[in-house]
């Protein structure tokens, strides 16, 4: 039983360096700069309240409540800043602007903490207050956001870490919050692709055919698609089986680099064949993060053993 | 340690749940029989996320607040089991002098174009009517303040239904398929829904 504990006390508290966590906070602050931008003229249209905006903020925040008082939403801020005479559409713009601060903020690491708390919590009202016009991007960014605002920072990479030598409080944490996020991956994966295994569509392939062609996903010519059509029933297999195989083939070392080069091939191919650049670019981050730094260590040491290898042959 | 078990526990709970969920409305490789005993398993999974309480149970609410603020209220099955069709939501703007023109919601951005298309995927299938015209009414209003000297409104909601690639070849392409109607006037009377 002790040793049962230790060991898994030892896999949920790993030794490692801050390197992930460095991926993770320049890759979601470049994330959240992105995705700021890209809503830039549609912000207010998105997510303006009472009558003005395209999508019924009201609406999504009344139903919001009727889970929980406490998630937080747009319209606390617009109601906090009616007392002193800040109209929704401004309260709308300094939170755009406060969003994509902490995006640079979290880009360069200045003020860590407090520009992924911001960045947390201005990116959950957005999805929040804009519910029904929210997708997955949204989940993944909070979902990364989440566990950036609770790991040890500064990193060592950080401006904080090398011009305000600021340092983290418990650095012994910085396995474990890698951990979470691994482990994390794995369920999104596993259940992804139990899911689509689950749907005839995408072992015979029309399931990637109806993804190209449905809009506004529609990038590429169904003319140019249809010439390969033969190519459709492997990449359905491959997607199935990568995300399901997920859990199992990361974790081993000779798997893990074809699998994480696998998963991030789909995420550019989502990115590039649908035009979801912000949802591949966020599951890049979030896989790099938890299982890249691994690869370029595991390659470095195979490279400083080579001498010895060689040493070893020629004296054999 | 307590807080990383009732993490994943929470994960697990709604990544099961809606995937039962997804096999009891199917269709799915799996048989069909499947479906009554995905409702049952799904009814029990939901009580470990607190869905069986009241909603104004403490413990309910400090569940949803939790599951909402780390991002995993929802679960990870996109385009699963099958890639579902798509909505159009179309605008027939009626002017005083018998004019009729058409609008389409439209955006800036491709990041936006994906925010409205998962919109009308929400009023495509949600069950409540009310909901379904008060969000396709919100949408009308703001179409309205973008052209003021229009009458009526008639907001056309339908379905897009895309050819497989067998169809696409022998010419078939995208269909649109009609689903409900809803007509705005400038006296702020009710919709009219006109259904089918």
């Amino acid at each position: 039983m002790q040793v049962l504990r230790e060991r898994l006390l030892g896999f949920l508290f790993p030794d490692g360096t801050d390197q992930w966590l460095a991926i993770l906070r320049v890759g979601l602050g470049f994330q959240v700069t992105f995705y700021s931008f890209s809503l830039r003229n549609d912000w207010n249209y998105l997510l303006s309240g009472a009558g003005n905006g395209v999508v019924s903020r009201n609406l999504a925040e009344a139903l919001l409540s009727v889970e929980s008082y406490f998630v937080p939403r747009l319209g606390w801020l617009a109601t906090l800043a009616a007392p002193v005479g800040l109209s929704e559409e401004r309260v709308l713009s300094v939170a755009w602007g406060c969003l994509l601060v902490a995006g640079c903020g979290l880009v360069v690491g200045l003020a860590c903490r407090f520009s992924a708390i911001l960045a947390w919590f201005l990116q959950l009202c957005t999805a929040k207050s804009g519910g029904f016009a929210s997708y997955g991007v949204d989940n993944f960014m909070t979902i990364g956001l989440f566990y950036l605002m609770l790991s040890p920072l500064p990193d060592r990479y950080s401006l904080d870490w090398r011009l305000r030598e600021l340092r983290p409080k418990n650095p012994q944490l910085l396995g474990f919050w890698r951990r979470v996020l691994q482990l994390h991956l794995c369920v999104i994966y596993f259940f992804s692709g139990l899911t689509k295994c689950l749907g005839s569509g995408w072992w015979d392939g029309s399931n990637v055919w109806r993804a190209l062609v449905r809009p506004p996903f529609n990038v590429i010519d169904p003319e140019i698609l249809v010439r390969w059509k033969y190519l459709f029933p492997a990449a359905g297999i491959s997607i199935c089986l990568l995300e399901i195989g997920y859990p199992v083939f990361i974790w081993h070392c000779k798997t893990r680099k074809i699998w994480l080069i696998g998963i991030c091939a789909m995420h550019v191919g989502i990115g590039l064949t649908m035009g979801m650049y912000l949802f591949a670019f966020i599951m890049i981050i979030l896989n790099v993060a938890a299982f890249g730094p691994d690869l370029v260590r595991a390659e470095r040491a195979r490279i400083s053993l080579r001498p010895h290898e060689v040493i070893y042959e020629s004296g054999g | 340690m307590a807080w990383l078990v009732l993490h994943f526990l929470l994960i697990i709970s709604v990544s099961c749940r809606e995937t039962l969920r997804l096999i009891a409305q199917g269709p799915t490789i799996l048989p069909s029989s499947f479906k009554s005993y995905s409702q049952k398993a799904e009814t029990t999974v939901s009580i470990a996320v607190g869905q069986h309480l009241s909603a104004s149970h403490p413990v309910r609410q400090a569940l949803a607040t939790y599951l909402h603020i780390s991002g995993i209220e929802a679960s990870y099955g996109y385009f699963a089991p099958n890639v579902p069709g798509s909505y159009k939501l179309v605008f027939e703007l009626h002017y005083p002098d018998r004019r009729v023109e058409y609008a389409l919601p439209s955006v800036s951005s491709a990041a936006a174009a994906f925010r409205i298309a998962g919109l009308l995927d929400n009023i495509g299938r949600t069950r409540f009517d009310p909901l379904r015209e008060h969000l396709v009414k919100v949408m009308a209003q703001f179409i309205w303040r973008e052209h003021p000297d229009v009458e009526t409104v008639r907001a056309i909601f339908g379905s897009v239904s895309l050819p497989s690639v067998r169809e696409f070849e022998h010419g078939k392409r995208e269909s649109y398929e009609f689903l409900y109607a809803y007509d705005f006037s400038l006296q702020n009377e009710p919709p009219k829904p006109k259904n089918h």
